[in-house]
């Protein structure tokens, strides 16, 4: 051919062209690359690691018919409560070197440090000099909510909160740490109404130890059961209605998985009837093994969003690519 | 095998064998074919066929090509695919779905993923070829239709070409519901429910479809015969009757120097556009290759087997389908309740109405223009989309209500990743749905009267001499252009045919002196013939 252009010169803009697509398709990948690491590792924060001994939970197995089992130290305090399905054990056995008085006096302090702005003095929601609530929402009650809840919201760094007013609170690096999550949940835990220094209205911390022998089929059936819906399958969560959402579970600890379950934050429903400690661990395991260490084959999971993005990279670069090398081939008069 | 053991058979041996012609075994080969089956007449018409160069005219070969990989892949899925919902407990590598209970279906479908040898390398490329496939179409259709390409006399390809679309989007549907995943499961329901919005018939349409109640064992295997054999044995018909026209009614170009509505300017079929097209197919192969093997699509061992008490959320259909879940969206919660009766406007007109207009619309369109500008002439010189402002915004106006609606099935997902309410998100999506063809119509009607107004935009300039006087004046001269900016290509030149012909004697001395064959002769390969 003798074009405007000679063949060469052609070819050279037709690989420029493709070049270009090409540096395209790696950004895309290296952001995608690094939009997943920053997913799976959310910043360390220096946390006081506190060992946590194995409870007395497999002593006691699920035949016994009682609604209520009770277990009391030898010095008379409360270890343990939990009905026939749902077993919950105390915080204040996983703290060593703390007398209870010295851990809810630390409680206390912190509580009026970093709660009683909003939650008020006495925890019932009526802040000191009546501090407006964002949105006219008032304030939660936090009395008799259980130490599940309180470990919950403080270690998910979502209380304290953030200081521009959210709909709902969204996961953030923990300001507090595990200890003194733990000594404000015994304080808290004395301004139950129903009965002071007792423990058994609430859910206490779930038993997330033995995640190794649990079975990931089921953990997998019942998140498919009882979690997709809103979480999404494949646990990148999603919007729901009025600016709340389902949040993403990749980079949720174990125990924090198992205390949502058991005490329903926000939107999320209780499950507590209808999943038994053995369940609970195994939708922790599958959440914790298998949502956020995926065994996933099959190239770059496009983050996960289905054929939204399937659909982006099938017409972007498949389409795309191979017009732009019709362009190439072809005759641009 | 006869030069080993030292025979020779009579009048066979080397020296004696006849010489053969300037074409060489081949051109010798096609000979003895045409001695016996006469060949040569419609063999030479075909390897005559002109293809003009325009790229824009690719498109419908990435449709073509990548329908050759569905086809391919797609066989190679079916000797492991099991189309039945019979009940089986799964064991394989997949540890989080091992002992539950699924269907064969799903079944078959983790084992292509898992153990098959390449058989979730051929899964991925059969997905992603689909993809591309459904897009290539509609480019190649937009193509068409922008450039006019639809008129007199070629409505009826316009016709074939926009059922095998719709062909290829139901197709793509049933062929993602295959493995009877989670997500594919919920398209499923969609549809059963969208069936059962039908006022009247509705709910025996349903039924006779599913072989009776949601879910059923039915399904699977209806579906699995719907995608691998009738469905395609249409689309390969329609696909011959689309090419055949395509040859028996050549094809358009877009105007310019030499062409008329009376011939075709272009490459033939060979040796150029023989060596383009096949290039092109081993591109497109390796671009579907590519994206099957680094990018990961439909990884049903996330989702599952499907039961219809599990769904999840952020759930889409492919692609293709999203226009129409979105306009299931954005549709508000209407519905009609009375004598005992529901008609549930919220899915009847969002998933029955609405694309019963888009496609009648489409199939229409010949028809309308015709009626509208009383154009009743053959049409073989293309427009230029800016010479159609009315057509090209229109075009504009419905690829835009489309896309609004693409976005618009991803709502859920545009609220989670930009962090604004889901309710903001969907009002937004209900006002851009009417807002966008309108402002897109506009928009591009006038972009098209601007572009009218501009005398040679878009052309090549004018070639112009800057000088500079004593004075220190600067003058621009225009000049005629250098030979190398002048249009050759346009310019007829003659290529010597191949079969039944003999090539021209100075081709043939020309070709000699160089020690070639005639075809090598000539610096361009652009011919021109009358149509």
């Amino acid at each position: 051919m003798a074009p405007r252009l000679t063949s060469s010169a052609r070819q050279l803009v037709g690989a420029a062209l493709l070049g270009v697509t090409v540096v395209l398709g790696l950004l895309s990948f290296a952001g995608a690359a690094e939009a997943a690491t920053v997913k799976g590792s959310p910043p360390k924060v220096e946390q006081q690691v506190i060992p946590r001994p194995t409870p007395y939970y497999d002593q006691f197995n699920s035949g016994m018919a009682s609604s209520s089992i009770r277990v009391f130290g030898t010095n008379g305090q409360l270890l343990m409560y939990g009905n026939r399905d749902v077993k919950y054990y105390l915080p204040q056995m996983l703290v060593s070197g703390k007398t209870p008085a010295a851990l809810w006096a630390l409680g206390y302090q912190l509580f009026e440090q970093n709660c009683s702005a909003c939650h008020g003095v006495e925890a019932d929601g009526v802040p000191p000099a009546n501090t407006p609530s964002p949105g006219n929402v008032p304030y939660p009650n936090l009395t008799g909510l259980g130490p599940a809840t309180y470990d919950f919201w403080i270690e998910s760094g979502r209380m304290p909160a953030a200081s521009t007013p959210q709909t709902q609170p969204m996961r953030r690096p923990a300001r507090l740490n595990e200890l003194q999550a733990l000594a404000i949940s015994d304080f808290l835990n004395t301004k139950s109404p129903q009965c002071p220094l007792c423990y058994a209205a609430s859910p206490f911390v779930p038993n997330v130890l033995d995640l190794a022998t649990a079975n990931l089929s089921d953990g997998a059936a019942l998140f498919a059961l009882n979690c997709a819906a809103c979480h999404t399958i494949t646990g990148d969560g999603d919007a729901l209605a009025n600016s709340t959402f389902a949040p993403s579970l990749r980079d949720v600890p174990a125990r924090q998985v198992a205390e949502a379950l058991r005490t329903g934050p926000g939107n999320m429903p209780v499950f507590s009837g209808n999943l038994t400690d053995a369940q609970l661990r195994d939708v922790v395991a599958y959440v914790t093994e298998k949502i956020q260490h995926p065994q996933n084959p099959g190239g770059l999971g496009l983050g996960g969003i289905g054929p939204v993005a399937e659909g982006f990279i099938g017409l972007a670069l498949g389409v795309g690519l191979l017009a732009l090398v019709g362009f190439w081939i072809g005759d641009r008069s | 095998m006869t030069a080993r053991l030292g025979m020779r058979l009579p009048g066979r041996s080397k020296k004696e064998r006849e010489p053969l012609g300037p074409y060489g075994r081949v051109g010798k080969a096609v000979e003895e074919l045409d001695e016996r089956l006469g060949i040569a007449k419609g063999g030479k018409t075909f390897l005559d066929k002109i293809f003009p160069d325009h790229w824009s005219f690719m498109l419908g070969e990435i449709a073509l090509y990548t329908f050759v990989i569905l086809l391919v892949t797609g066989v190679f899925l079916t000797l492991y695919y099991v189309p039945s919902s019979a009940l089986t407990i799964y064991h394989g590598p997949y540890k989080p779905l091992d002992g539950q209970l699924v269907s064969q279906a799903f079944s078959s479908t983790m084992d292509l993923s898992f153990t098959v040898r390449a058989g979730l390398l051929m899964r991925q490329m059969h997905h992603w070829a689909c993809d591309i496939f459904v897009g290539a179409i509609v480019l190649h259709m937009a193509r068409v239709f922008f450039t006019g390409a639809f008129r007199k006399p070629r409505e009826l390809n316009w016709t074939i070409g926009l059922t095998m679309l719709i062909l290829a989007i139901l197709n793509g549907f049933i062929g993602y519901s295959l493995p009877d995943d989670l997500i594919s499961g919920t398209g499923i329901r969609i549809a059963y429910s969208i069936l059962l919005s039908i006022p009247v018939v509705g709910s025996y349409l349903a039924f006779f479809l599913f072989g009776g109640n949601f879910p059923g064992t039915s399904i699977i295997p209806r579906f699995y015969v719907l995608h691998v054999l009738i469905i395609p044995a249409v689309l390969v018909g329609l696909l011959g009757a689309h090419l055949f026209l395509l040859v028996r009614q050549k094809h358009t170009q877009f105007p310019g120097p030499g062409k008329t509505e009376r011939n075709v300017v272009g490459s033939p079929m060979y040796p150029v556009f023989m060596a383009k097209t096949t290039g092109f197919l081993f591109m497109i192969s390796g671009v579907v290759a590519l994206l099957g093997t680094f990018f990961q699509v439909n990884p049903i061992w996330q989702f599952g087997q499907y039961k219809a008490s599990n769904i999840s959320y952020a759930v889409q259909p492919d692609w293709y389908m999203g226009w129409l879940d979105g306009a299931l969206r954005v549709m508000p919660a209407w519905e009609f309740v009375g004598w005992g009766h529901t008609i549930p406007f919220n899915v009847f007109v969002p998933a029955i109405i609405f694309p019963g207009i888009i496609f009648n619309i489409c199939y229409a369109w010949p028809a309308i223009e015709r009626r509208y500008t009383k154009d009743n002439l053959l049409h073989n010189l293309l427009d230029r989309p800016r010479d159609r402002p009315k057509r090209t915004a229109a075009g504009a106006a419905m690829l835009g209500l489309l896309s609004t609606l693409f976005v618009a099935s991803a709502t859920d997902v545009l609220a989670n990743f930009f962090k604004i309410s889901l309710n903001t998100v969907l009002v937004s999506m209900r006002v851009l749905t009417v807002i966008v063809p309108v402002i897109a119509y506009f928009l591009t009607y006038r972009i098209c009267k601007e572009l009218q107004a501009v005398p040679g935009a878009g052309k090549r300039k004018v070639v112009n001499v800057v000088a500079m006087t004593e004075g220190g004046e600067y003058t621009a001269t225009p000049v005629a252009p250098p030979p190398e900016l002048v249009d050759h290509e346009l310019d007829a030149e003659p290529v010597p045919g191949l079969i039944g012909e003999d090539a021209p004697a100075d081709a043939v001395a020309a070709a000699a002196a160089v020690g070639g064959r005639p075809g090598n002769v000539g610096t361009s390969s652009v011919r021109t013939v009358p149509r």
